[in-house]
Order: structure tokens, then C-alpha cells, then sequence
């Protein structure tokens, strides 16, 4: 589902994803670097297929999604998680989509964000993520969040047909009360 | 993922072949044993019933990233079932899961046995690079049957599922293609 909150910090919000975001996500999708970084995205979507992603998002009761924006109203990406509500954990994915936006911190402001809505709002216990090894600056930024590194997934992503072995890590909720 | 209806792949102690609908009543009876419940992720699932486990498998069989056997004995009598779950073209990889439904045919060497099988389909076959699991820490049994078969571990999820209400840390294993 498109998330229905709105959560604000300094320097960035999140609010619901609409429609006309889509075309944005689609434009820089053709950006060969972010797709490598976001892992799950071969080549850049069509407009239909950029569609299709938002409506199958839409209707998923287990999937929350927000658009991220700047203080100053600029999309600049999106964040969703994953739930599953009977072991009380989630998976979440998050891309700043703009890569004029990068290193200036709004991934990890969005993070925190996200953390903090679905271990005080919707009471779970775990949210997790497994990234590619080399990518260093989202390792750093989610151990900023208070991420824990739990193991090493070898091999787990072909990446231009070359294995990438992947981080799996966490925050449990002692992590985000003891922070 | 459909598999040819009249494959049979075949072991040292046992045989796989496709599931059927017709298994269903099995498959019911032996998510009734709460011993075999336990292992099987299902504590925070409602009690199996017949009509649960169709609906459970209207699904599992229209997913085209699910290939599901039953696992008999070389005479023919059905003890259980092997997954491969998550089968993944992309990154070549899926995960596995596995239960010896009946009770009594706990360890005798037919689980490790199934998943040498099933191992040598992912990679022969389906051409696959990694299989990957999770299980619950405290489960040595399987993790005996999994290291015997070749997987390593690679990590501990933390609170990565509830049982019986409890948050769980569950072993995170993995078997390579060169493994």
C-alpha cells in the first residue's frame, strides 16, 4: 500500500507516493550506477512497467511505500517496507534516485524516519536489509541508523554476471531503544 | 515453476516427485503433529486444517518461483516434502526448505539424503548458483542434516521470527554451486 503518514525531520519528509512521481523514478532509472546499487533492477523500466510496479506496490497489504523528498519539496527517492506481521519483522529497501542528491544525508535522515515509524508505530521487533559488499556508502549510512552487520551472504547477487557477496543486517528493537 | 508431472529424481534412500493436489490430505495430517509444526515456522499460523492447507496450496502452486516435491521412501511411501522456494533467474540462487512429515522416520537419513537430491537438481538442472536457508537456532538436528549436505553458516538473524509469541534468532546457511 501507499502509506497514508507523512513523516518529517531537518532535512527531509516522507509522504505518499503519487502517480505523478513515476515518471521521475522511471527517468533515473536509466542511470546504470543506481540500478547496480539498488541490486533488483536489470535495466531501466518502461513507463507501463514503472506503472505496473506502482500498482502491484499499491495493492500489496504487506508493503509500506513513501516517496522521499527534500526540505525544499524536491523528489528525490523512495523507501518501503516489507512486512511480515506474524514474526513482527520487515525488510526495507530505500533509493535516492537523484544522484545530485547523494552524500548529503538524506538517506539516512529517511532512515531514521522509516526506523522510528515501524518500531514505535507498528511495534515490530526487526527490520533488515541485505546490500551488495561494495556498497560502502549505504553500509556506512544504515550503520549510522544503527544497523548491525549479521552475516555474509556469499555469492549472493550476479552483477554484470560477477558474484557479489551480500551484507545481511539488522536493527532489532533492543538496537533502537538502547540508541 | 512447473516441473515435468512424471519426473522423479532418485537418492541413495529416497525418491522426489512433483507434489499433486491429491497429496493435500497428507500434507494436512502432518502440519496436524505439533512436533513436526514446531520446526516448520507455523507456531504463529493457525491450527492446519484441511481447508487452510488448499488454500495454502492454491497458491504455493501458481507461484512460478516455487518448485515442490514429496519425498518417498524407494517403496513408494510418501514421509515428507522438499521446496525450493524464492528461485531467483537473476541472481541464480533460491532457498530451500524441507520437513519428514512422519514422525518415525526422524532420523534415518532420508531428510539428508532428500536434499542431495534436491542440491544436485538446483545446480544440474535449474542451473542454479546458491541455496540458501534459515532455521531456528536451536534447531541441531537439521542443521546437522544441512552441514552434512554442504552448507555453511553464514550468519545470525536476530529476533528473525516469533515462536509461540517469543522472538527467535535463526541461523542463516548457505550451500554454493563450487561448495
Amino acid at each position: 500500500m501507499i502509506s497514508e503518514s507523512i513523516l518529517t525531520a531537518k532535512k527531509v519528509r516522507l509522504r505518499p507516493l503519487q502517480e505523478s512521481d513515476l515518471a521521475h523514478f522511471q527517468r533515473w532509472l536509466a542511470d546504470a550506477e543506481l540500478r547496480r546499487w539498488l541490486g533488483s533492477v536489470n535495466e531501466q523500466p518502461s513507463v507501463a512497467e514503472e506503472f505496473d510496479w506502482y500498482v502491484s506496490k499499491r495493492q500489496d497489504p504487506d508493503t509500506i511505500l513513501w516517496s522521499i523528498e527534500a526540505a525544499d519539496g524536491v523528489l528525490v527517492g523512495n523507501v518501503e517496507l516489507r512486512l511480515s506481521p506474524l514474526n513482527r519483522r520487515a525488510e526495507v529497501g530505500i533509493g535516492i534516485f537523484d544522484r545530485e542528491q547523494w552524500g548529503k544525508g538524506y538517506g539516512t535522515e529517511a532512515m531514521r524516519l522509516v526506523l522510528g515509524y515501524a518500531f514505535g508505530e507498528l511495534k515490530l521487533n526487526r527490520v533488515e536489509l541485505a546490500t551488495d559488499e561494495e556498497n560502502v556508502r549505504a553500509i556506512r549510512s544504515y550503520e549510522k541508523c544503527g544497523f548491525v552487520r549479521e552475516g555474509l551472504l556469499r555469492e549472493h547477487r550476479l552483477i554484470d554476471g560477477r558474484p557479489i557477496d551480500s551484507v545481511a543486517m539488522a536493527v532489532i528493537r533492543s538496537d533502537w531503544e538502547a540508541r | 515453476m512447473t516441473v515435468a508431472g512424471d519426473i522423479r529424481l532418485e537418492g541413495e534412500l529416497v525418491l522426489l516427485r512433483p507434489r499433486v493436489d491429491d497429496d493435500l490430505a497428507l500434507f494436512a495430517r502432518w502440519h496436524g503433529n505439533p512436533d513436526v509444526r514446531h520446526w516448520l515456522h507455523m507456531s504463529e499460523m493457525p491450527t492446519q486444517t484441511l481447508e487452510l492447507e488448499r488454500q495454502r496450496w492454491q497458491i504455493a502452486r501458481n507461484d512460478p518461483t516455487r518448485v515442490s516435491f514429496v519425498i518417498e521412501t524407494l517403496d513408494g511411501v510418501p514421509i515428507g516434502n522438499i521446496v525450493l522456494i524464492s528461485v531467483d533467474a537473476m541472481h541464480r540462487r533460491a532457498e530451500l526448505g524441507i520437513a519428514i512429515g512422519e514422525k518415525g522416520d526422524w532420523g534415518r537419513g532420508y531428510g539428508t539424503d532428500a536434499i542431495r537430491v534436491i542440491l544436485r537438481f538446483a545446480f544440474e538442472v535449474l542451473n542454479l548458483r546458491r541455496v540458501e536457508l534459515i532455521t531456528d537456532i536451536d534447531n541441531e538436528r537439521g542443521i546437522r542434516a544441512y552441514e552434512k549436505c554442504g552448507f555453511v553458516r553464514e550468519g545470525v538473524l536476530r529476533a528473525k521470527r516469533m515462536r509461540y509469541g517469543e522472538p527467535l534468532d535463526m541461523l542463516m546457511m548457505s550451500v554454493l554451486r563450487e561448495d
